[in-house]
């Protein structure tokens, strides 16, 4: 009996039809082919250009690749790029979880003030944004001068010039892409099923990490994708906030160009940048992609 | 009476202004179905989030075991629940959801294998274990949703509205099985719906709820049959209210007068009246067309064969709708059609006199 019924619940789950598939449309390539074609002259000719010079100059061969990973310079390069670009996710997907709770939850007045005030600083001129840092993070400047002044600090914090600092301009930066990434996730949370949890008798803390995590891991996911891919390549905030020892991948490709002249190793260097960003890209495709829970 | 497995105790919630529960008082014996039935807003949700322990009573007492549940947050009461809304964790299979209430509980694995085993047993979902709850039709979650409430054997099962997200004959279906679980694990369950048929489908005991008080408390039959208000009478069952004035009372007996000036006498008045204006109820299946010179005489507005039943609509003579369903075997000759005059028949016995406040 017992099997009979559990039968019945399978044909009764196949024999719902299946929605209708989108209908595609057709013959999309034509109009697309100004586009493609632009990205074909002005990016992945320039890629290959790239590519092949990293192998050519000086001579044939992958010295240039070599040269890289195993100068210790470059390979100190490398690692603070990895550093920052993992600082700087960590802490905005910290500060973005708070914010984008706030948002969901808070009443509509305020959330959409605090949603506007993290929007405003996105459409703001990123230099002026960058400038302003350097303005506060001096030695003299008001973030020191105002922890000397409360006595917390005898000595001014090395913010300006340290990775401390390109940490902290970034993440000002990066935040809003978090907060984005989480609000439409969040969202779509729905409060009974915490209720739920907790009556399963779940403490906060494992409602918060087998329920609430889980749920925001596409949504975390997504944000880190972006906030790592784009901080591995970012140039003006660590040029502008950063010292020489903390330099990072694009400043090193810049001065490899523009003050050495040796277009081989920057050729190197920025195909490395390439092929780390779309394996991650990869990575998030296979493994956090919206659609592959839905399709299962 | 010996110690109640579970007691409410004059419970009352105010929100700001607002009432929600005034003064509920109830007590519920191990293993019993106990459905809280009423029209929205009448708290009886409000009662079970209390029981919950989602909502704070701003007095009274919860009693489970003769302990306070007051102040025991809600994953330490050992309660289950199945709300309204599918509540499944979306990114945990179909085992995995059950298996939660214990894999919190840190209960060793080969017993949540064999508990989540049993559950799946028990809602006939063996074979959908691995899937994830969106791949689920929705009773078929419900029904998960159930297993994973019943896993941890709790003290008591809550159910919010279970299947009034679910199209009739699936709500059927779920109805005779939430009826065989219960009678196969024995829990105490409360159940609250807005529907009284489920409610009289499903449960040992009905507490009716209305404007945040118990209006009767009772077994189905009892609501229906003695009702103990107009608003239980009219909640339950169909039913056709009819002013009337209270003439003359003898020995509880009362001879009335209907709004088209006939008089009836043997209405049992209950208690509830001298003399004056009242209103009797009538269930549509106590009252029959006769062709008859006596009764209330009125013409047949709408007729409908119901298979088991016919069911007609009479406009009486002061312009009021009476409903009134006649069982197959009762048909005598045709039966009457749209247009017709009839007349009203009722035993005066069957009326409920009710004094409207």
């Amino acid at each position: 009996m017992a099997d009979a019924i559990a039968v019945k619940g399978v044909r009764a789950a196949q024999a719902a039809p299946p929605p209708p598939a989108p209908r595609r449309l057709r013959n999309g390539f034509a109009p697309a082919v100004p586009g493609l074609a632009f990205l074909l002259l002005c990016f992945m000719l320039p890629v290959l250009a790239l590519l092949l010079r990293s192998l050519t100059q000086p001579q044939w061969g992958l010295q240039n690749y070599a040269a890289l990973l195993a100068t210790s310079t470059y390979a100190n390069v490398l690692f603070n790029t990895f550093a920052v670009a993992g600082l700087v996710t960590g802490i905005s997907a910290l500060l973005g979880l708070p914010l984008a709770w706030f948002l969901a939850v808070a009443p509509r007045f305020w959330s959409q003030l605090v949603f506007g005030i993290v929007i405003l600083s996105m459409w703001t001129n990123l230099l002026a944004r960058t400038y302003a840092w350097m303005v506060l993070l001096q030695d003299t400047g008001i973030i020191n001068n105002f922890l000397i002044w409360t006595g917390i600090i005898q000595n001014p914090l090395p913010l300006f010039g340290t990775m401390a600092g390109v940490v902290i301009g970034m993440v000002y930066i990066m935040l809003p892409f978090m907060v984005l990434s989480l609000r439409g996730p969040l969202a779509a949370l729905d409060a009974s099923l915490f209720q739920a949890a907790s009556l399963c008798g779940a403490s906060r803390v494992q409602a918060f990490t087998q329920v609430f995590l889980p749920l925001l891991a596409p949504g975390l996911a997504a944000g880190g994708l972006i906030i790592f891919v784009m901080s591995l390549g970012y140039y003006i905030t660590p040029s502008l906030l950063g010292g020489a020892q903390d330099m990072m991948l694009a400043e090193l490709i810049a001065q490899l160009v523009q003050t050495l002249l040796n277009w081989g190793l920057a050729g190197a260097a920025s195909f490395l940048l390439l092929v780390l960003t779309l394996s991650l890209y990869a990575v998030q495709i296979r493994y956090f992609s919206p659609r592959r829970g839905k399709e299962g | 009476m010996t110690q109640a497995f579970l007691e409410l105790r004059n419970i009352r919630k105010n929100f700001d202004s607002f009432t929600a529960i005034d003064g509920v008082s109830l007590q519920i014996p191990r293993g019993e179905f106990v459905t809280f039935l009423g029209p929205s807003g009448s708290g009886k949700s409000t009662t079970l989030y209390v029981v919950a322990g989602f909502i704070e009573p701003s007095a009274g007492e919860v009693l489970l075991n003769g302990r306070s549940l007051l102040g025991v947050p809600p994953n330490h009461r050992d309660i289950g629940m199945v709300f309204q809304r599918y509540t499944l964790f979306p990114h945990l299979t179909v085992a995995e959801n059950i298996a939660f209430p214990l894999r919190v509980r840190r209960r060793p694995k080969a017993e949540i294998a064999a508990k989540v085993d049993e559950m799946l047993r028990l809602v006939h979902l063996s074979a959908m274990r691995d899937r994830k709850p969106a791949q689920l039709s929705g009773g078929q979650q419900q029904r998960v949703a159930l297993a994973r409430a019943l896993a941890y054997d709790p003290q008591i099962l809550l159910m919010d509205e279970p299947l009034s997200a679910l199209d009739k004959k699936l709500r059927e279906d779920l109805q005779s099985e939430i009826k065989r679980i219960h009678a196969e694990t024995g829990v105490t369950v409360i159940y609250v719906t807005h529907d009284q048929e489920e409610a009289l489908r499903l449960s040992d005991r009905i507490v009716l709820f209305n404007h945040g008080g118990i209006e009767q408390i009772g077994t189905g039959e009892d609501l229906y049959q003695r009702p103990a208000s107009a608003f239980a009478a009219g909640f339950i069952g169909n039913s056709n209210f009819i002013d009337i004035e209270v003439l003359e009372n003898r020995n509880n007996i009362g001879d009335v007068r209907c709004p088209d000036g006939s008089t009836l006498s043997g209405v049992p008045l209950m208690g509830r009246t001298q003399t004056g204006k009242a209103q009797i109820m009538l269930r549509p299946e106590h009252i029959r067309l006769t062709a008859e010179a006596e009764g209330i005489g009125g013409h047949v507005t709408d007729a409908a064969f119901l298979g088991d039943v016919m069911a007609h609509t009479v406009l009486t003579g002061w312009g009021q709708e009476i409903m009134v369903r006649t069982p197959r075997q009762m048909f005598m000759g045709p039966p009457a059609g749209v247009g017709d005059a009839v007349r009203l028949g009722f035993a005066p016995a069957d009326a409920f006199l009710f004094v409207p406040h």
